[in-house]
């Protein structure tokens, strides 16, 4: 009985077609579950299966756990409605204009700011829209180059001194792209400013 | 005689004609723009410069005569951008809010907000043809500029709606600069709940902007403008730009804007560059450099660098 019962376990560890009976058998008999299970998993084991059979008793275990887990409370923390109710009672539009270089500007907000002008070495064949593009993000030049330096004949260094300058100037552009935006957003506020002082 | 009649009979019709499609495309138009102003809708979009993509959830409730709409920029943390009526709020985590009077949100196109009559005298309206557009009837329309050197720009519209699905800026040679892009769109009679928090909430007041920087005493003039344009009176000089800057000045069209800063010499090369359909021009001459920034062609940013005397 014992070896008849292990060959159709064995079977049924191997995918093997079952009988209605035997498969009775096994839900009734949690000893014979357990057999199929050391068996399934010593096939897995044979058969050099990356992932090894769940236990019988997966399930049960993780609904355990997820019982004792502390309730999350996905309220989207970072949502507006949070900030604005923790209390941003303050508006400081003149630290808000800080350049970078004073202190943290996030990159959020650099985000308006800081879009062509670093990107100017990416190859032309990358440009998602204009497959002749004029100037998208790109010097006159194509790339960051200037256009009297000549790389092959120049000395290394005064490549090198050029380059950072190029950079300099680079960064000087976008902080000017930077005021721009900055104008643009703005600019209607003084008017509204006047106008309402021009009421009292 | 009778080819004189027939001639200008022709010219008669083909007038009027072109005036009909010129009326029927500013009713589309107008259409657009109520639009974005009148309905609640929860709505997503991409902005594509070049090979950069950018994307943005934009919500917009009316109730009554009250307007609210929130822009979140999804490819950065910690932005949200909020209009209350006239007034428009960047919130940033950790940093002091920006808030500023405005009827519009500047990172969404002027082109939905700005006054029609003022567009209408810049551009032509052409209804163009229809096509499907993420399984929704777009009706094309062009608005092209009278002028050459500002950009035109094509707008689909869904056409029970009249939402704008896709915006394309485009140069005088009708290739496309910048493309906005709606992704989802829903429009709803229900005023937004989350809408509705944020408009009972209690937000800060505009602070006074900061004085402006005092920019040295200089001859330097601008001596030309591009047509349609005009110098903002007294523009404001972020107070950072005090130490590099010799001489500014902002222009507009009503719908664009266009800044000329004059800095120091750096001894460097022309330079162009292009971030959408904004073009980053500078000259550099002997004395000083000119950078000149806006939506404008590569020629009128030239031609306007230049104009510094």
């Amino acid at each position: 009985m014992s070896s008849e019962k292990q060959d159709w376990l064995s079977a049924a560890s191997d995918n093997r077609h079952i009988s209605d009976t035997e498969l009775d058998q096994l839900l009734r008999q949690p000893e014979l579950q357990q057999k199929l299970e050391r068996y399934q998993l010593a096939a897995a084991i044979f058969r050099q299966e990356k992932t090894a059979p769940l236990p019988e008793n997966f399930s049960a275990d993780i609904a355990a756990l997820l019982q004792d887990e502390p309730t999350y409370q996905l309220s989207q923390s970072r949502s507006l409605l949070q900030k604005v109710a923790a209390g941003l009672h303050y508006a400081a539009n003149g630290s808000w204009l800080k350049p970078a270089a004073q202190g943290a500007v996030a990159a959020s907000v650099a985000l308006f700011a800081v879009l062509g002008v670093q990107q100017y070495q990416q190859p032309l064949e990358q440009e998602l829209l204009l497959p002749s593009p004029v100037l998208q993000t790109n010097p006159i030049g194509g790339f960051a180059t200037p256009v009297s330096l000549s790389s092959t004949t120049a000395d290394s260094r005064f490549v090198e001194q050029e380059q950072q300058a190029m950079q300099e100037q680079q960064r000087r552009l976008q902080a000017l792209l930077h005021a721009h935006r900055q104008q643009v957003r703005t600019m209607e506020q003084d008017k509204a400013t006047t106008g309402q002082e021009n009421e009292q | 005689m009778s080819k004189v009649v027939s001639f200008c009979c022709t010219l008669l019709l083909l007038c009027s004609s072109l005036l009909q499609a010129d009326e029927a495309g500013w009713a589309l138009f107008e259409r657009v723009q109520q639009s974005v102003k009148q309905y609640n809708f929860d709505s997503s979009f991409v902005v594509f410069k070049g090979s950069q993509v950018e994307t943005f959830r934009w919500q917009h409730g009316r109730k009554g005569d009250k307007e609210i709409e929130h822009l979140v920029p999804l490819d950065a943390e910690g932005v949200d951008i909020l209009r209350r009526d006239g007034v428009v709020y960047y919130f940033l985590t950790d940093r002091p809010a920006l808030v500023t009077y405005s009827n519009t949100i500047k990172e969404l196109p002027a082109i939905l907000f700005q006054n029609s009559q003022q567009i209408r005298q810049l551009y032509t309206a052409v209804p163009g043809s229809s096509m499907v557009m993420s399984g929704h009837t777009a009706q094309l329309l062009r608005l092209s500029a009278t002028d050459p050197g500002r950009h035109s720009y094509w707008l689909w519209i869904e056409a029970e709606s009249g939402f704008p699905l896709r915006i394309d800026v485009m140069s005088e040679q009708q290739a496309p600069l910048e493309r906005w892009l709606v992704t989802h769109m829903r429009i709803s009679a229900e005023f937004p709940d989350n809408l509705q928090r944020l408009l009972d909430s209690e937000l800060p007041e505009p602070a006074p902007r900061a004085a402006g920087a005092r920019l040295p005493d200089t001859q330097l003039q601008l001596t030309w403008l591009p047509a349609g344009y005009q110098l903002v009176d007294t523009p404001y000089v972020a107070p950072q730009l005090q130490q590099n800057l010799l001489s500014y000045w902002l222009l507009t069209d009503g719908l664009h804007q266009v800044s000329v800063f004059v800095q120091p010499s750096q001894r460097m090369p022309t330079q162009a560059y292009r971030d959408g359909a904004t073009t980053i021009y500078m000259l550099s001459a002997a004395q000083h450099d000119i950078t000149v920034i806006g939506p404008v062609s590569i020629d009128v940013a030239e031609r306007l660098a230049g104009a510094v005397r």
